[in-house]
């Protein structure tokens, strides 16, 4: 019980990527960089790459897709792996027998099933899926960015439903998204992935295209240059793990849940996030009176999904001057289906009609901070638990650095400072807006995070 | 064009009165990039046009060309170097007007899709609204979102001189109309659908789109649009609000090379241009903005300052490798008519470089072929 603990809590800091290479020698690429967990592909499990990992202090997960045998998990005990990864669309009496098997080898098991099976149970030493959207600038043909109904260009990220799976486990959370096959992928992409979930607090499995690994391994400096860039920005989230303890911040809350369509990438939590108006999520379940504190506005996707206390926690908060956007039946997103990470056609009319109706909601109003020149990028506004201490994520997905930012905070902030990979820290100045407080940002590369102090 | 639409253009009244056109000087200065001492070059500018004495104790109204939403970027570069209205330029044009002895200074643009504060919208692209504000130290600054009343009570309505094509009047926010002097900032462009857009062009973005607007409320204007003017004014498939005067002739062509021309012309006639400022240190060739195909990034290096818009615009045209006065058919104009000529039938000013004295750099000195 003692080992399975110190396992649970372990995991809360493993730093994942998924490996495909059998020689043991390409783990020389790994040292000095934060990953210490190696999601081994069938052609990596070898008892020499397992050892020479373990020497380096590194973890070792089989990966075991579904139709797996109990040999392959018998296997991955046997060449003394940390533990199995069962990644995919499993039969629920499959995954359990499985799990037992492992279990009873003295394996530890993740899981990473398709989004519509997930589980999110606070005991799991991490909740995860393999399916996600590759973070980007979606670009159409003639290499022209697709504008979003907002006007800005359209961002592919999988923040909104990993705020979600943040806000609905106390568990590390990891997405396993790999790199689109067959397209050259830039160092920049890489770290918009890393960034796309770290700033809000969950981790992408680093997982290389076939051609940089090829490069990587062969020492190709350019391949080395790129790959520096990639662990250096890796690094920089990992040497700040205090930033996944704070708490979304805001004055907004959105009540919805897994079967109102929060699994879904391009929803309501996305379609806020490009608005840069700072939101928590608020699993429809969990919804108590704790979890509406601070807010003064809720967008509630699904009434029809709330129990009589909650209803009533709902009317006393709305009592005491919150605003409440309760959603029609329509508003109501299917659960996903197998293989549905975004929405349909007829779901994306209904998150405009959520979009006319929330903007009229909350106007140009400053729900805990605004931000200005971010078309491009995405953010996350969260703070301690004394809420002494705020903390603003930037990333920029145009491959462009942006130049100039301007962000207005809700409220007085004595200071300022700036935080970027591969920069020191840098005192900005905060001066007084209506608001509360201005701050300038310079330029943003990939990524960005502002420390505010009240 | 229809033949009593031509013959109409090409009446004797009108051929007269681009005779009498008036004239003014126009200024071109070197300026390789926005880093260089553009306070000391806009003064040699100012001088060369006499705005010195012009401005002084006056209300000057500042409209920038902030055209398409901010998101939209060319090549990820500054929207100041491509399709904006520089902020450098800005910044330096505040402090001259400033110390000349401007009384206030204020900052108009019919900002895209958004009646919200000009000075978010600045900030949205990437401007430091602060070191604006901070480049005028005695007069008063004022910035003003003129897609909707803003700041105002009420529209105000203008006229255009001599026989209007399109509209016999517009209805613009009162920060046009409540100044002593109009100055267009414009940038060095081609227009897909005019040519060019130079500071006349810039003009056509006077219009509220609370008005003139896709979404504007058919009897009363809709003080929060989100939309452009194509329906309206493009290509004419709607009236504007009825708070506005119709259009004189419904069954007129609907073709936006027809239009925009016009509409740009009668614009210029009803709030003239007082001070005319073109930017074209570095801009894009092929279009107006990013959403243009084939547009390109460029360098001409140069700034233009004029006190008449139709002159300005000519030199500016002439700079660009262009002939002012082409006949539609003929690059820029190969799609539309030519606004200057329309502008100048309209008696704004002429078009005819003969008739215009450059000071400063010579356009052959200046010259930078667009079409290159």
């Amino acid at each position: 019980m003692v080992f399975a603990m110190l396992l649970l809590t372990a995991a809360a800091n493993w730093v994942p990527m998924r490996w495909t290479a059998a020689d043991p020698a390409s783990l020389a690429i790994l040292k000095g960089t934060p990953v210490n967990c190696l999601l081994l592909e069938k052609a990596a499990v070898n008892p020499k790459t397992v050892e020479a990992a373990t020497k380096s202090g590194i973890e070792t997960m089989a990966v075991i897709g579904a139709g797996a045998t109990e040999e392959q998990v018998q296997s991955a005990s046997e060449m003394k792996l940390k533990g199995v990864v069962f990644e995919g669309d499993y039969a629920a009496d499959a995954a359990a027998r499985l799990r037992k098997v492992a279990t009873d080898s003295g394996l530890l098991t993740i899981d990473l099933p398709p989004r519509s099976k997930m589980r999110f149970d606070a005991a799991l030493p991490v909740v995860g899926t393999y399916e996600g959207v590759w973070p980007g600038i979606r670009v159409e043909e003639e290499g022209a960015a697709k504008a979003a109904p907002s006007g800005g260009p359209w961002i592919d990220t999988n923040s909104g439903f990993l705020r979600f799976v943040r806000a609905a486990t106390d568990a590390p959370v990891w997405i396993g998204v790999r790199p689109p096959a067959g397209s050259a992928i830039t160092a920049e992409r890489y770290m918009q992935a890393i960034s796309d979930a770290a700033i809000v607090g969950a981790r992408w499995i680093l997982a290389l295209d076939e051609d940089l690994q090829r490069r990587l391994l062969a020492g190709e400096e350019p391949a080395l240059k790129a790959w520096q860039r990639i662990v250096g920005l890796l690094s920089y989230f990992e040497s700040h793990n205090d930033w996944r303890t704070m708490k979304p911040a805001g004055e907004l809350a959105i009540l919805q849940d897994v079967d109102s369509g929060a699994l879904l990438s391009g929803g309501v939590l996305d379609m806020i996030a490009v608005k840069h108006t700072p939101v928590r999520p608020v699993p429809t379940h969990s919804l108590d009176p704790k979890s509406m504190q601070g807010t003064k506005m809720a967008v509630n996707v699904d009434p029809g999904a709330l129990s009589d206390a909650q209803k009533q926690t709902l009317r006393t908060w709305t009592r005491s001057g919150g605003t409440l956007l309760n959603g029609p039946a329509t508003w109501k997103f299917p659960a996903p289906q197998a293989g549905q990470i975004t929405l349909s056609d007829a779901d994306v009319k209904t998150l405009d009609d959520i979009w006319k109706e929330m903007n009229s909601m909350t106007g140009r109003r400053n729900l805990g901070v605004r931000l200005f020149n971010v078309s491009s990028m995405l953010s996350n506004f969260t703070e301690s638990a004394d809420r002494t201490t705020s903390v603003l994520q930037l990333v920029n997905y145009s491959g462009f650095p942006v130049e100039n930012v301007t962000v207005h905070l809700l409220g007085k902030f004595k200071s300022a400072q700036l935080l970027a990979p591969g920069a020191p820290p840098k005192k900005v100045e905060a001066y007084e807006v209506e608001e509360g407080t201005g701050v300038d940002i310079d330029g943003v590369n990939v990524a960005a995070t502002l420390l505010m102090e009240r | 064009m229809t033949r009593r639409e031509l013959l109409a253009l090409a009446s004797t009244s009108t051929l007269v009165r681009a005779n009498e056109a008036p004239t003014a000087p126009v200024a071109i200065a070197r300026c390789a990039s926005y880093d260089e001492d553009l306070d000391s070059i806009l003064k040699t500018m100012f001088d060369q046009v006499g705005l010195d004495r012009m401005v002084a104790n006056k209300t000057v109204a500042i409209k920038l060309n902030l055209t398409g939403s901010p998101s939209i970027r060319f090549q990820g570069k500054p929207l100041g170097s491509t399709h904006y209205t520089h902020p450098k330029t800005i910044g330096a044009m505040i402090a001259q007007l400033d110390r000349a002895g401007a009384k206030r200074i204020r900052l108009v643009e019919s900002c895209a899709g958004t009646a919200g504060p000009l000075e978010e919208y600045m900030l949205d692209s990437g401007w430091n609204v602060r070191s604006l504000q901070s480049a005028a130290t005695r007069a008063k600054l004022e910035f003003e979102n003129t897609n909707a009343l803003g700041k105002s009570k009420k529209y105000v309505r203008v006229k255009p001189s001599g026989k209007p094509y399109i509209f016999p009047a517009y209805e613009l926010n009162s920060a046009y109309v409540g100044t002593d002097l109009f100055m267009s900032m414009a940038k060095l462009k081609n227009h897909a659908t005019c040519g060019v857009t130079l500071s006349m062009k810039n003009c056509f973005g006077n219009t509220p789109a609370s008005i003139y607007g896709d979404d504007a409320g058919v009897d009363e204007p809709n003080e929060s649009p989100t939309k452009g003017r194509l329906a309206v004014c493009h290509f004419g498939k709607r009236a504007p609000s009825k708070v506005a005067l119709p259009e004189l002739d419904p069954q007129s062509s609907r073709e936006p090379e027809y239009r925009m021309p016009r509409i740009t012309a009668e614009l210029v006639s009803a709030r003239p241009i007082d001070i005319a400022f073109i930017d074209g240190v570095e801009t894009v060739s092929g279009g107006e903005g990013p959403w243009i195909r084939g547009l390109r990034y460029i360098r001409p290096g140069v700034l233009l300052l004029g006190t008449n818009g139709v002159t300005t615009d000519a030199v500016a045209t002439a700079v660009m490798g262009y002939d002012p006065m082409a006949a539609k058919g003929t690059k820029p104009f190969a799609k539309c008519d030519n606004t200057f000529k329309l502008a100048e039938a309209l008696g704004v000013g002429t078009a005819d470089l003969k008739r215009i004295e450059v000071r400063g750099l010579a356009i052959q000195q200046a010259r930078f072929p667009f079409e290159s």
